[in-house]
């Protein structure tokens, strides 16, 4: 059974990840069901791992990683490339899969090319509705093109009906929002899935816990335990 | 009234700690025979760019002229600008290397964290030595004992395990990019996808892979024996099997951990890295190095390695030092007679407040205002 040295702090996804995340640790053989148990209850003491877990909101974890106040976090991968943080990133954690993809309304879908893609040139200088401005920033300026993202905090299918935005960039996991608001994928940017982040600190005073714990995590992920 | 974000004022307390702990520093660095130097504030933007993806981190401005000026965001730029063209020019046979030191403010104008703090640092220039090398780490390691730290590690590994490795494996521009970022970042699982994809000699992918993690002791050089085919990684090895011997001598070794995995945004690094860390803060406390080709960019090359230490750090642990009550507070009913016993007890080396208004004495006297109170007769 894994029990820290140095006693390790991991801060948890709330919400709908919080169960994948759950479940993972206790096939890892770290008992902490009792973290689903009462939701209003933030952290969570584990004596006989020697680890305290944190319950946060899945876009604060990089902060509470990166200001090393838990030394692990479990957070998508979209959310570490939008806050750009200072963590390691060592495992990854195959749940919580989705999408990021540029999407128009169907009705202005731009032409396709010969492989069945889109054509994507006349995007340039086009607005994009986003919670995720740098990665749609990244996206289009690596294709040399230069668009204006517009930051929203939720809903952003609404932006291109009432004329906010010609196109949106967002995540997808089955792809059913964007039907229902009629818009269709033009475009995918990247794939994202959970992983296992650490404070850069935490990963050299607490290398050892840090690896036993990563390894068994691998393992249970690879499906070896 | 609001200050600028990132920028925070010090009272008493906090400075007088501060000041103490850069003062206890600095006699240090003297005992090791670093001389203190003051480079300016404003450098020009060229003086303090040696690394594009610094240069967001810039606060620049435009002078008369319409040249461009930066506050400095770090010293070792401004120092290898200074021995270049001031130090070095003059030198004369035998008085290599300079040892030199420095603690000032510098201004950064990244996300997060403060953006101007207290830097605190040595260079020595001129000894290309891994004996020079130890002497910087064992220095950093001393100072932080003499900080009042003693739950620290410090990191040590060599750019060369990367940057010359992939320079012998002519690795490719984007991918070597690619890497270097994965490894800064300690992104393990982009960098094992990306090596995975990748075209490389199955030794080297090995390696590359293993970077973030070969962390240890004297195990860990021991373990690099089996990548010693490369002619690079055989140097590098080399000269860390060398620095952290001496480090032994220098009796800090066991505050040190071989770490492989080190590698920073600054690009001037050329050999050893280092960095240090303290339990509770999440970011690293020192960083330093070995930068033989910095030099070279203002004029005369030398080589060079040195640290800097983030003295702020130990601000954010609530460091606070209290003030020394006042020896002796003098009030009466003369002004002349009161300045005048204030002067003559200041002469004598006295902390002395002088009462420039009405005086509550039973007030001052419950608060415990100070050590004496002092009534001067008016005749």
């Amino acid at each position: 059974m894994f029990v820290a040295k140095k006693s390790l702090s991991l801060a948890l996804p709330k919400g709908k990840l919080l169960v994948d995340s759950v479940e993972l640790l206790e096939r890892a053989g770290i008992a902490c069901r009792e973290v689903l148990a009462d939701e209003r209850q933030l952290t969570f003491e584990l004596p006989g791992h020697q680890m305290r877990i944190i319950v946060c909101r899945p876009t604060d974890i990089p902060t509470f990683v990166e200001y090393g106040a838990a030394d692990l976090g479990f957070v998508g991968k979209d959310t570490i490339v939008e806050q750009a943080m200072d963590v390691a990133e060592l495992v990854d954690l195959k749940f919580g899969y989705c999408r990021f993809v540029v999407a128009m309304p169907e009705e202005t879908l731009p032409p396709r090319l010969q492989d069945g893609s889109f054509e994507l040139r006349d995007l340039d200088r086009k607005r994009v509705a986003t919670k995720f401005p740098r990665v749609a920033e990244q996206f289009f300026s690596a294709q040399g093109m230069q668009v204006t993202p517009i930051k929203l905090h939720g809903n952003i299918e609404l932006a291109p009906k009432v004329g906010l935005a010609e196109m949106i960039v967002d995540i997808v996991s089955t792809g059913k929002t964007l039907k229902v608001n009629r818009l269709a994928e033009v475009a995918q940017i990247f794939e994202a899935t959970s992983r296992l982040i650490a404070n850069r600190v935490s990963y050299r005073l607490k290398h050892e816990d840090i690896q036993i714990l990563a390894g068994l995590l691998r393992d249970v992920v690879a499906g070896e335990r | 009234m609001r200050i600028a974000e990132g920028l925070r004022d010090l009272l008493p307390e906090e400075l007088a700690f501060l000041e103490e702990k850069e003062r206890s520093a600095l006699s240090l660095f003297q005992a090791w025979s670093y001389r203190k130097v003051l480079t300016t504030g404003l450098e020009y933007g060229e003086c303090v760019e040696p690394e594009m993806t610094r240069k967001g981190d810039l606060y620049k401005f435009f002078d008369r002229e319409g040249q461009v000026l930066a506050l400095r965001p770090e010293f070792t730029t401004p120092i290898a600008r200074l021995v270049s063209s001031r130090l070095l020019p003059r030198a004369l046979d035998g008085s290599m290397p300079f040892r030199l030191c420095y603690s000032g403010d510098v201004y950064r104008y990244g996300s997060g964290r403060y953006r101007e703090f207290r830097q605190i640092g040595v260079e020595l220039i001129g000894a290309a030595a891994e004996l020079a090398d130890a002497e910087v780490i064992a220095l950093s390691i001393e100072m932080l004992l003499c900080l009042g730290l003693r739950d620290f590690r410090v990191s040590l590994g060599h750019i060369g395990v990367f940057a010359d490795l992939a320079d012998e494996l002519v690795l490719e521009e984007a991918l070597r990019k690619k890497l270097e970022v994965g490894l800064a970042r300690k992104d393990v699982v982009g960098m094992n996808s990306l090596l995975a994809s990748c075209v490389l000699p199955e030794k080297a992918k090995e390696l590359v892979g293993l970077l973030p993690s070969l962390t240890g002791g004297a195990e860990v050089l021991e373990r690099l024996r089996a990548f010693e085919c490369f002619e690079s990684v055989r140097r590098a090895a080399a000269s860390l099997r060398a620095v952290y011997g001496f480090l032994e001598a220098f009796g800090v070794q066991e505050h040190v951990s071989i770490d492989l995995g080190i590698l920073r945004g600054f690009a001037y690094y050329s050999g050893t890295i280092f960095e240090g860390y303290i339990p509770d803060v999440g970011f690293p406390i020192l960083e330093g190095g070995r930068y033989d080709g910095l030099l070279e960019g203002f004029g005369q090359s030398a080589p060079a390695t040195g640290f800097a230490c983030n003295l702020e750090t130990l601000l954010a642990l609530g460091g606070q030092k209290p003030m020394p009550k006042p020896d002796a507070f003098v009030y009466g009913d003369s002004p002349e007679k009161v300045i005048r016993r204030c002067q003559s007890l200041r002469r004598a080396g006295k902390q002395v407040e002088m009462a420039v208004g009405p005086v509550d004495a039973s007030s001052l006297l419950a608060a415990d205002y100070c050590h004496d109170f002092e009534f001067v007769e008016p005749s």
